[in-house]
């Protein structure tokens, strides 16, 4: 290690403190400056009544009235991680926001794990059409009306099931495994539950 | 030695105390430490001088024309226009160190009135990639409109001195500016108005359709993308545990 003397390094700090307190006033004399007029202030632009309620999804209600976390998740080498706990779910962290004018909201979750055993998104296999899924985070809600639910092969997911079309309208999408479970492969489908919005984000 | 020892700390402690009230004003780069401020020329038929605290900061600004980011001093300032030397209108704005505001000088919604100035916040969070931040502010001489997006209203009902924001995909967009819940005829467009992803586009509408000067003034601040890249595959099922449920609920289900 190098090398200045204790009194040197002492003299060194009381100097930077001297600089930087010296900067603190500089700064503080800065921030009290005023434009030096007495014009009045501008208008504040307002938002509109109709701004767009949005939020990033914390919680999913399923039919039935059981609900489960949901986090942020992020691709990592082309895969969407969710959370390994089988109660919780994953929001693509690309995704629209809920309530958005456009894009999906992609929240997916484990139907199982070796580990967790059944998962909450197991629920999704039994899903119909026509019934309703609520997404909640703090005071904000909205509920979608389930208007699609198809299986499709696991390797077509991104390609031919538009579950992650960020241009079109916006719709809730529930993504999860089924089809044939592979021991050490898992399953060889994905499921895709499509929601759309009954109404505006409140 | 000892003393010594505790002395440093003392003194170190303290300059790491001075670091921390100094805050803003050690931090690097200088964007924390100010604030941004645009100004949007709103009236029509005029050109303008622009100055910010008594200096000049942009001559002879054209309608529908942006011009800055300046740089400002936290605090209250002052923003004037005038034309040919004579101020047209003085207003002070309030701004806080790393914010980022757009002040317009524009008509209000009845002719009968004065131009005016409004304020708008800029928000540069980052939306996700591919996307972009879209924000429409009506500061026109209308009433209360609807502006439609590819025919669709989105922006509902927005009155003088009220914006709108939106997140949406990056592409080319046909807008029009409609009285509100109104199919025309049309305040302002159909025009093209393109956003790129991982910016803020900021549109005004200004003018005063009655003396065929509506137009718009657009301007982009680059804000980044968020979030990750789309996936290619979902993988949500290694224990089995679920194949059971699958054969007798699916039948029939999937359509």
């Amino acid at each position: 290690m190098r090398v200045a003397s204790p009194s040197v390094r002492a003299s060194i700090a009381v100097l930077l403190a001297v600089l930087v307190s010296g900067l603190v006033a500089g700064c503080a004399s800065g921030q009290t400056a005023d434009g030096g007029t007495d014009a009045p202030a501008a208008n504040e632009g307002r938002p509109a009544a109709s701004t767009r309620v949005t939020f990033v999804p914390e919680q999913v209600t399923l039919p039935g009235g059981d609900s489960a976390d949901v986090h942020s998740a992020s691709t990592v080498d082309g895969e969407l991680v969710v959370p390994e706990d089988v109660d919780h779910l994953g929001w693509w962290d690309g995704s629209a926001s809920v309530g958005e004018a456009f894009g999906s909201t992609v929240i997916a979750g484990h139907v199982d794990s070796a580990t967790g055993g059944v998962g909450y998104f197991a629920r999704l296999l039994s899903i119909r059409k026509g019934e309703r899924v609520t997404v909640r985070a703090d005071e904000h809600r909205l509920t979608y009306r389930v208007v699609s639910v198809r299986s499709v092969s696991q390797d077509a997911l991104a390609t031919t099931s538009a579950a992650f079309d960020q241009k079109g309208e916006h719709r809730l999408v529930l993504i999860t495994c089924t089809g044939t479970f592979r021991p050490g492969r898992g399953y060889d489908k994905n499921l895709v539950v499509i929601g759309e919005p009954l109404g505006l984000a409140r | 030695m000892d003393v010594i020892a505790d002395r440093r700390v003392t003194l170190v402690l303290l300059c790491i105390g001075a670091l921390a009230l100094a805050g803003v004003a050690v931090s690097p780069g200088h964007a924390a430490d100010t604030a941004e401020v645009y100004v949007v020329q709103g009236l029509p038929g005029k050109t303008l001088d622009v100055s910010i605290d008594g200096e000049s900061v942009e001559s002879g600004v054209a309608t529908a024309k942006v011009v800055g980011p300046f740089d400002v001093e936290p605090g209250s300032r002052t923003v004037t226009f005038a034309d040919g030397g004579d101020t047209v209108l003085e207003r002070t704005v309030k701004v806080t160190a790393g914010s980022s505001k757009d002040v317009v000088i524009h008509l209000p919604a009845s002719e009968s009135a004065k131009p005016t100035v409004t304020e708008f916040e800029n928000d540069l969070s980052s939306p996700p990639k591919g996307k972009a931040t879209l924000a429409v502010a009506h500061t026109a001489a209308v009433p209360p409109a609807d502006i439609r997006v590819d025919g669709k209203v989105l922006f509902e009902n927005v009155a003088n001195g009220e914006s709108l924001t939106l997140v949406v995909p990056a592409g080319t967009y046909t807008v029009d500016i409609v009285p509100t819940g109104k199919d025309g005829p049309a305040v302002l467009g159909p025009l093209e108005l393109t956003v790129k992803a991982g910016g803020l586009d900021r549109v005004f509408a200004v003018g005063d359709p009655a003396k065929k000067t509506m137009n718009v003034a657009v301007h982009t601040i680059a804000t980044g993308s968020s979030g990750s890249d789309r996936p290619d595959r979902v993988d949500t099922g290694s224990g089995g545990q679920a194949a059971g449920y699958v054969g007798p609920v699916g039948a029939g289900l999937f359509d």
